[in-house]
């Protein structure tokens, strides 16, 4: 091939490389490889409900860094639940945990990545995210909800050309929320805003790392836990379809919890549980 | 440039672009431009809740294939509500309406386009996440029913310009309670429902999206074919509501019984003569 030859080479090339390139809009190249399903991975010798810290057991040993008030509510909060009720723990009645206690996860989770929203689908109460990642300001007026508003951007840290870590602040949110099943608080001004790394494990592909930062008015000072999830081996993943409402075994009526039978009869939560108040029937109860 | 000459510079340039081709994964140009806020188109002269055929007024108007016998549950569904009680549509109960209800978008809609699955996400009761997937799977051997369903998809290129234009759509392995729409609609308890789909947007107004529904049921004595339209939405970054069933609904199931709520939160007979719920486990009936 002359010389002559090969520039007409390069520059057909060229040409219809930047033909491909307005058509291909998005370079999932860029991006890691987050596809699959994602679970928390249990911490030996952790049992039982998970912590906010999942390398902490429930309750004190968390070590939260929490203002005198917001202890004295997780302190009341676990000693009603001693005693059979519910103490600060909206999720029973399937209202979404919120964030940033949604991220534990409880559910099977799933993250949809596009240029402009990386969508969090969380297999739990109601929990599912969308992370906008299209250079948005926050908006003037956020209504407030329990997830809250998300922005992230993303970083390529080790210069490789793909980015690698998703850093996500999200602001706007509504009450009532907890850390965790305790009722551990976060404060009723919803003032918190909440500071996401997301990454994969330099050392294991399969192992997903978020280091969420809560600033807090419940809080002393900001309160920075790592959470770790593992993906599925199945790259077919089943996902399970949770439905709270269905089959669950709580309702309140007047802000007091009640048990449902396996008849669906209404049960106190606790000893000497006073009944509802039934005072728009004109019949006496059973 | 001899012709022999031209060939092989050509085939460079294609051995060029392969390497780009490899490093860019996905041409989502191939695709339809699905992105943004989608709700529910509205339709002239419809009044009320939306039913599941857009075109024809809700309750018996819609006119739906019913066997006699679904028919007959439909008809004491009506006469439930009728009376103000809430009848046969899950959603008091805070139970997702399910396929096919759920493309009635309720609440506003999401569609996200990826090779291998298409993402239709809608916030109405449960937080909807369906996933058409694409990848060119069968269906498993065993699939765990859901109230959306298990969905496989395929992109159609129906008028050759070398782009998608058609999504279709089959969904399969249901379960109950499930209803056509508000007005109680039955679906079969047998959950067997088979739904297709056909999803495109409109040639002449690509803000307004179609979706010809067909539902084949043994509620039905035919296959039940609708077409559901949907206007997306002008803003680029509308706002994506929160709904809370929970917070929301007025009703309340207690021993197979459905009660109301009043806005104290009271428990209420939700009919005439509605006996109260038991009280059996506990120790006091006092207030």
């Amino acid at each position: 091939m002359s010389h002559q030859e090969l520039i007409g080479t390069v520059a057909l090339a060229a040409a219809l490389a930047v033909a491909l390139a307005d058509a291909q809009a998005f370079d999932e190249s860029k991006y890691p490889d987050w596809s699959g399903a994602w679970r928390r991975i249990p911490v030996p010798g952790v049992t039982g409900q998970p912590g906010y810290d999942q390398t902490k057991r429930l309750g004190p040993p968390q070590q939260a860094p929490l203002t005198p008030e917001a202890r004295a509510i997780m302190e009341a909060s676990m000693a009603e639940q001693a005693k059979g009720g519910q103490g600060n723990y909206p999720t029973y009645v399937c209202l979404s945990p919120g964030m940033p206690r949604i991220m534990t996860p409880y559910g099977m989770m799933e993250i949809v990545i596009t240029p402009e929203t990386t969508h969090i689908l969380l297999e739990h109460v109601h929990d599912s995210r969308r992370i906008y990642t299209d250079g948005r300001d926050w908006p003037k007026t956020i209504t407030p909800t329990l997830q809250g508003y998300s922005i992230g951007k993303w970083v390529d840290t080790d210069g490789d050309g793909r980015y690698d870590t998703l850093e996500v602040e999200t602001r706007g949110f509504r009450g009532p929320r907890a850390f965790d099943a305790t009722g551990m608080p976060l404060h009723s001004d919803n003032q918190t805003i909440v500071n996401e790394r997301i990454s994969l494990d330099r050392s294991n592909p399969n192992v997903m790392l978020n280091e969420i930062t809560t600033v807090d008015s419940s809080l002393t000072r900001p309160w920075t836990v790592t959470k770790r999830y593992g993906r599925d081996p199945n790259e077919k993943p089943v996902w399970e379809e949770e439905n709270c409402a269905e089959g669950n075994g709580h309702v309140e009526i007047r802000g007091q919890g009640y048990f449902l039978s396996a008849e669906g009869h209404l049960m106190p939560t606790r000893r000497d549980q006073p009944p509802p108040d039934l005072r728009h029937f004109n019949q006496p109860p059973e | 440039m001899h012709c022999r000459s031209s060939i092989h510079a050509l085939a460079q340039a294609v051995a060029l672009l392969t390497t780009i081709g490899c490093a860019q994964a996905f041409d989502d140009t191939t695709y339809p431009n699905l992105k943004g806020q989608w709700t529910r188109a509205p339709v002239a002269g419809a009044t009320g809740p939306p039913s599941f055929d857009p075109g024809k007024p809700q309750g018996r108007g819609q006119q739906a294939p019913l066997t006699p016998e679904y028919h007959a549950i439909f008809e004491a569904n009506l006469r439930e509500l009728e009376a103000g009680v809430p009848g046969t549509w899950p959603g008091p109960s805070c139970l997702p309406p399910g396929m096919p209800a759920t493309m009635t978008a309720y609440q506003p809609m999401e569609i996200i386009v990826l090779p291998h699955t298409t993402f239709i996400r809608i916030d109405y009761i449960r937080e909807t996440r369906r996933r058409i997937f694409t990848d060119g799977r069968t269906w498993p051997d065993h699939v765990e029913p859901g109230f959306d369903g298990y969905s496989i998809g395929r992109w159609i290129d129906e008028d050759g310009d070398g782009k998608f234009d058609v999504l279709e759509v089959e969904t399969r392995h249901f379960k109950g309670p499930r209803a056509f729409d508000l007005s109680g609609i039955p679906l079969h308890e047998d959950n067997q429902t088979i739904v297709k789909e056909r999803i495109f947007l409109d040639k002449a107004d690509k803000d307004l999206l179609h979706n010809e529904m067909t539902v084949i049921d043994h509620a039905l004595t035919r296959p039940w074919t609708v077409k559901k339209s949907y206007r997306r939405a002008a803003d680029a970054q509308a706002e994506w509501p929160e709904y809370l069933c929970v917070e929301r609904t007025e009703t309340m199931r207690i021993g197979g019984e459905t009660y109301r709520l009043d806005k104290e939160g009271y428990l209420m007979p939700a009919k005439k003569g509605q006996k109260p719920p038991s009280l059996q486990f506990f120790s006091s009936s006092q207030n």
